[in-house]
């Protein structure tokens, strides 16, 4: 995977039937809990494996900490949410590294295992593929206005348990499937990780605007001005390759760009399976699933909100 | 209560945080904020629309201003004529007539200047519909000492007819002292007096 298609993580071929995948995500606090912020940081970092088809197995720990400012309560209570997730995901934790910072930052290194066969990239949607999206979006929405104190605790609450949700279910279900595609959006917003994958090909797709799913309060506060810089970003940087039909609203245009933190897998696979993986990501528990669009040879590197 | 709000500089969410704590905190009705960058001006403008103000957004430079106005708020200087329950059911439209020469037409200086002098009169005729006098540029020097439509003005004034005269206008004459009759106005009464009339008459 070069970093030409802008994958989500690195793959190393050990043998014919074994790859590794390689990846690292650390950020800033997003919620006030240290606990939660633990479990998404954890959730967030193993999620770019699932993308790609692989198992997490070994995790290290990567923190920047003002120990002065917090204390060691703070940090033991990140650490243990992210450890609950680390088992909740089979992963063992074999180390770590902290630094001292004005600024507190947690992450992890993660490495799985894949088959080096059945690896998923963000390239390979073909004219037919339907497009699946597991989680609703509006994450990034939802914290800009944590931050500024506007969400209810139920809201935070219910955009936390979305957060450390972890892709390993819908990971394992797409394992029976003719999966084409498969990434996991996250900072670059639905449109933005779309983008990513039909640049570069002679692909479009059309996605049906009213079928993806939405966290309600997103549209709320997106409503009140509560679109993180980050979604102006992602649309400035791809906007050209996006067409929205006029009866798009532009709150709906900032969801379909606001950033996620640990958001679903965006999962192409030909039409005709495409329901019954659907049902079967329902009856496993991810509940959000739902077919968003389609993939179409009508034109190529766009994207058609309708 | 109004006011202007700096948010150069910031990041979103901060630019609509500060607009809503001086909204709720002051109960302003007029705001202008200035921020740096198209997503903050976007944030801003939304916040205020959601909180019912009407919203202008204009780029200066590298800068955007965002100017807002509760709907539903007048003016101070603006104060609604008197509506008996007569005249609400039987619904008038508002008509402004903004004069801006002391003479009416172009052509002959002497005639223009008995024309502006039976309009001025006649425009009794218009009765309760007429909503707001707007004088400006020269049409400010109808309203001091020997105007030959001062006493016409004042009767206006005393009927109940707001007759708005541009502050700009009149020290720009050296006429502030001299105006006998209206209210002194600024540009933003008069844009907002246009908006809120239904026909507008310009002289």
């Amino acid at each position: 995977m070069g970093l030409g298609t802008a994958d989500d993580a690195g793959v190393y071929q050990i043998s014919e039937d074994l790859a590794l995948i390689q990846t690292v995500d650390f950020f800033t606090p997003i919620v006030d809990d240290p606990f939660d912020f633990g479990r998404i940081a954890v959730a967030n970092a193993l999620s770019d494996v699932y993308a790609m088809g692989g198992i997490p197995k070994t995790a290290m720990n990567l923190v920047a900490y003002p120990m002065q400012k917090l204390g060691k309560d703070v940090l033991r209570a990140v650490l243990a949410g992210g450890i609950e997730k680390l088992k909740e995901a089979e992963t063992v934790l074999i180390g770590g590294h902290s630094i001292e910072d004005d600024e507190f930052k947690y992450g992890l290194s993660v490495t799985g295992f894949v088959h080096p066969k059945q690896i998923y990239t963000n390239k390979g949607l073909h004219p037919g593929d339907c497009l699946i999206l597991t989680k609703p979006l509006g994450t990034g929405i939802i914290n800009t206005a944590i931050k500024g104190g506007l969400a209810s605790s139920e809201t935070i609450v219910k955009v936390t348990e979305l957060m450390v949700e972890l892709n390993k279910t819908t990971s394992g279900v797409l394992g029976s499937f003719p999966v084409t595609a498969c990434t996991d959006v996250t900072g670059f917003g639905l449109l933005g990780h779309l983008a990513e994958m039909v640049v570069d090909t002679d692909i479009s797709v059309t996605i049906e605007s009213g079928t993806v799913p939405v966290l309600p309060e997103a549209l709320e506060f997106a409503a009140m001005g509560f679109v993180p810089a980050g979604a102006h970003n992602n649309r400035s940087f791809r906007q050209d390759m996006v067409n929205l039909a006029a009866d798009v609203s532009p709150i709906m245009r900032d969801v379909l760009f606001d950033p996620q933190t640990s958001g679903g897998l965006l999962i192409g696979c030909p039409e005709k399976y495409t329901f019954e993986l659907k049902n079967r990501l329902i009856a496993e528990g991810v509940e959000n699933t739902a077919i968003i669009g389609k993939v179409t040879d009508i034109g190529k590197e766009m994207i058609y909100v309708v | 209560m109004s006011k202007m709000l700096d948010a150069r500089g910031l990041a979103c969410p901060a630019p609509v945080l500060m607009t809503k704590e001086a909204v709720e905190k002051d109960n302003l009705n007029v705001v202008e904020v200035i921020v740096d960058n198209e997503a903050a001006s976007e944030n801003v403008s939304r916040f205020l629309g959601s909180q019912h103000f009407s919203v202008t957004t204009a780029q200066e430079g590298e800068d955007f201003k965002i100017s807002a106005r509760r709907q539903g708020d007048r003016p101070e200087t603006i104060r609604e004529p008197e509506i008996s329950p007569q005249a609400a059911t039987d619904r008038k439209q508002k008509i402004m007539v903004m004069i801006a020469t002391d003479r009416l037409g172009f052509g002959d200086d002497e005639l223009g200047k008995k024309l502006i002098i039976s309009f001025i009169k006649t425009l009794k005729e218009m009765g309760d519909e007429l909503w707001r006098l707007v004088l400006v540029n020269n049409g400010v020097k109808l309203t001091v000492d020997g105007s030959p439509v001062l006493e016409d003005l004042v009767a206006y004034a005393k009927e109940g007819l707001t007759i708005l005269v541009c502050g700009t206008c009149l020290t720009h004459f050296g006429l502030l002292e001299a105006k006998k009759v209206g209210e002194t106005t600024n540009m933003l009464d008069i844009v907002t007096a246009m908006q809120l009339a239904d026909k507008v008459i310009n002289i």
